[in-house]
């Protein structure tokens, strides 16, 4: 009784987890932290490790996705970007965007 | 003078106070990631051998490890793809050694450098108090293992590559030499150390012991993936493993 009641847990687990995983929004605050955004942007995306470091907090999500997809891809590799570009495999594009989205609604 | 030329100065001057001439003077990565000669790989002295005889602080060491940690991860364990490399169970002179490089420029690592500034980290004192820091912690049972395990033709082409080229210095099951700053390599993850050996036979990595750089110069990629991998396959002595994946750093909890 009590192993199929477990097995009928975790079927009810593994169908809600799956069903629901499409439709979840991704957690840009989250990824900010665990992509390392957080390590040379700082906590409140306004506090950048070096002052030639852009603030990110605010700006405008295009924008910000943009920018991230061109340095990613080296279409952009002037500046500073030397420093982001080693990372950037770490991110596709619905996570970018989602980092993007986040970033404009900080003030 | 116009609005945009005086930003254009005000962030020149920003640049080059800040984080000497490197950014300021160079145009490109690719400039410095590909500068031409080696430096001489250990001179030793100045900041190295002072934070080496310094005596360390851990308390301290974990204030300052927190800026490590976005990347290296609370625990030190690096990531499995070998964006970041493992610092846990690593010597404390290599450590320090590769600290000191990478501010004094002769490790190129544009991602990393803001972060080995004094501004970021502190002085000698607190290149000594993170390290020992990191030395406190325990080392991840899972890192990166590369394609090639026990058994197939590419482990038994590595072993005999690590057996002719490697063994002397990095030893057995490569723990590396704590005295000569020869870094432990068992325990790493592989696609960072494959990247670090590529960068050294390719004479990218300025501050790479030439010795190894002439040992390793002929080595093809098929030899750097199957010595990679079967350093990758080496132990690591038991009791200096985590106990768990699982396990997490309760002094960032």
């Amino acid at each position: 009784m009590n192993a199929l009641k477990s097995v009928l847990i975790s079927i009810s687990i593994a169908a809600a987890t799956t069903a629901s995983l499409p439709v979840l929004a991704m957690d840009g605050a989250e990824l900010y932290v665990t992509k390392t955004c957080v390590a040379c942007h700082g906590k409140d995306a306004k506090t950048p490790i070096l002052p030639i470091y852009p603030k990110l907090a605010g700006q405008s999500p295009d924008y910000a996705y943009n920018q991230m997809v061109d340095i990613k891809s080296g279409a952009r590799s002037n500046g500073m970007t030397a420093a982001m570009k080693g990372v950037m495999h770490l991110v596709n594009e619905e996570e970018m965007r989602a980092i993007a989205t986040w970033l404009g609604t900080l003030n | 003078m116009n609005q945009r030329h005086l930003f254009q100065v005000a962030i020149l001057a920003a640049a080059v106070g800040t984080t000497g001439t490197l950014w300021a003077e160079e145009t490109s990565d690719a400039d410095r990631v590909h500068r031409a000669e080696p430096v001489d790989w250990n001179k030793g002295g100045g900041e190295q051998d002072e934070a080496l005889h310094l005596e360390p602080d851990i308390e301290n060491g974990m204030d300052v490890y927190e800026v490590c940690a976005a990347c290296h991860l609370p625990e030190g364990w690096g990531t499995q793809d070998g964006t970041f490399p493992q610092l846990a169970g690593q010597h404390r002179g290599v450590l320090i050694k590769q600290m000191a490089d990478i501010r004094a420029q002769n490790r190129d690592n544009p991602t990393m450098y803001p972060f080995s500034l004094p501004q970021s980290i502190g002085d000698a004192q607190a290149l000594a108090d993170v390290v020992a820091y990191i030395e406190s912690l325990p080392m991840n049972p899972a890192w990166g293992k590369g394609p090639y395990g026990p058994g197939t033709e590419e482990y038994a082409l590595g072993e005999q590559l690590y057996k002719d080229n490697c063994v002397k210095c990095h030893g057995e099951v490569g723990m590396g030499d704590v005295e000569k700053f020869y870094p432990r390599i068992n325990g790493q993850h592989y696609a960072y150390m494959v990247r670090q050996f590529e960068w050294i036979r390719d004479h990218k990595r300025r501050n790479a012991n030439p010795e190894m750089v002439e040992q390793i110069k002929n080595f093809s990629d098929k030899d750097m993936q199957a010595v990679i991998s079967y350093t990758s396959w080496q132990p690591v002595p038991e009791e200096q493993l985590a106990d768990s994946v699982d396990w997490k750093n309760p002094d960032f909890e």
